[in-house]
């Protein structure tokens, strides 16, 4: 294995941000393909096989991709005329789904999360749930105080936290240690009535803003009328997907028909259809 | 889920020249996004996927003549086009992929 991929390997084992960049198109045919490693702060580890000029662009763009975590073709203008395109690929950031209570819905929403690309972390006190038996897919399990756990956590803009825990006191404990960071996602479980009592009185005791609030999932989750531990879990996976990716939260059939009918009127002309076949 | 370039480090390991594809450019709608891999075996073993359908078929295709030349390609895979056409991979976008062989010809002994 090569020295590039090694590195590449190692920070993606850390979960670092590094940077693949790639030569797509290029005056000299051979240059295609070339490739190297590129970090924020360390020294490049392969080369492109450009003039150092145009090597120090490329790492000036690829670390500027790595800033704005995105991915991106980069085009530079060399002195020979034809331009070199380049694929600066964005790795080692992966979102972070933080799940705080061990229990029923916890391992569904753990298992999808897997699935969903994020990186899942459980905290829970009680070693019997927060087990590797009962979550053998989660990337890190923290057996510890709720309040210990959350107060050392690395939480940035791409952390989504769900708010689990087997008591609802451990909910809002929670949520006021986890509302002081700008978190990408917040969510909280409870019933609306159980929701409005406890916001009501943590912004009465003043431990909690409107804009605080406002954050705030809570109850958590889309309305599909999830039961099951399993279904709570879809219906709160797909609220952090629409966090994430944008989207409007409704069916798409009802989407697809409200913008065909505003555009064709396809549906008018089914049901004319009905009346008189042209 | 285990990263393309673990993956990647494992076939090097067995010894089989495969191609790496990614979407690397987008316009419009389209299956993936930009920056997702697939792994293009010559047994048929590829891993991941660029969005399935025709647009995947094709790149396998690329793939497969990429592993035969040693040499990478650039391709626009095409997903317009009308819904009556033979073509069945109708997301309305257009995706650009690079495709290139692993290991990488420098690396070779």
């Amino acid at each position: 294995m090569s020295r590039r991929l090694s590195a590449l390997r190692a920070s993606l084992a850390r979960q670092e941000p590094v940077a693949r960049v790639v030569v797509l198109r290029a005056p000299d045919r051979a240059l295609v393909g070339r490739w190297m490693v590129i970090w924020p702060d360390r020294d490049p580890v392969g080369t492109l096989g450009v003039e150092a000029p145009l090597h120090e662009q490329a790492v000036h763009m690829a670390r500027e991709a790595l800033r704005r975590r995105r991915s991106t073709t980069v085009v530079l203008e060399s002195n020979t005329g034809s331009p070199l395109e380049l694929f600066v690929e964005v790795l080692g950031y992966s979102p972070t789904l933080l799940i705080v209570g061990a229990g029923h819905i916890a391992q569904p929403l753990a298992d999808m999360g897997k699935r969903c690309d994020f990186r899942v972390v459980v905290v829970d006190d009680r070693p019997q749930f927060t087990s590797r038996e009962r979550f053998p897919t989660a990337d890190e399990l923290i057996v510890a105080p709720f309040d210990e756990a959350l107060g050392h956590f690395p939480f940035d803009l791409d952390t989504y936290v769900v708010l689990v825990t087997r008591g609802h006191r451990h909910d809002v404990d929670a949520l006021l240690h986890v509302i002081q960071h700008p978190v990408a996602y917040v969510g909280m479980i409870g019933s609306r009535r159980r929701i409005r009592g406890v916001f009501q009185l943590l912004m009465a005791q003043g431990k909690l803003t409107d804009e605080q609030a406002a954050r705030v999932h809570a109850p958590i989750g889309l309305d599909i009328g999830a039961e099951t531990p399993a279904e709570i879990a879809v219906a709160v996976m797909a609220e952090i997907i629409l966090v994430r990716r944008g989207g409007t939260g409704r069916p798409l059939s009802a989407v697809f028909w409200e913008r065909t009918r505003r555009v064709h009127t396809w549906r008018g002309r089914r049901e004319e259809g009905r009346r008189s076949v042209q | 889920m285990q990263n393309a370039y673990d993956v990647l480090a494992q076939i090097e390991a067995e010894g089989v020249p495969v191609a790496v594809a990614t979407i690397v450019r987008v316009r419009g709608s389209v299956p993936r996004e930009v920056g997702t891999k697939m792994i293009i075996h010559p047994y048929g073993r590829h891993w991941g996927t660029v969005g399935g359908g025709c647009g995947e078929a094709e790149v396998i295709r690329v793939g497969m003549d990429v592993i035969h030349t040693g040499r990478p390609r650039l391709v626009e895979v095409d997903l317009t086009g009308d819904v009556t056409a033979e073509k069945l991979g109708i997301c309305g976008g257009i995706m650009e992929v690079f495709v290139e062989p692993w290991p990488p010809p420098e690396e070779h002994p």
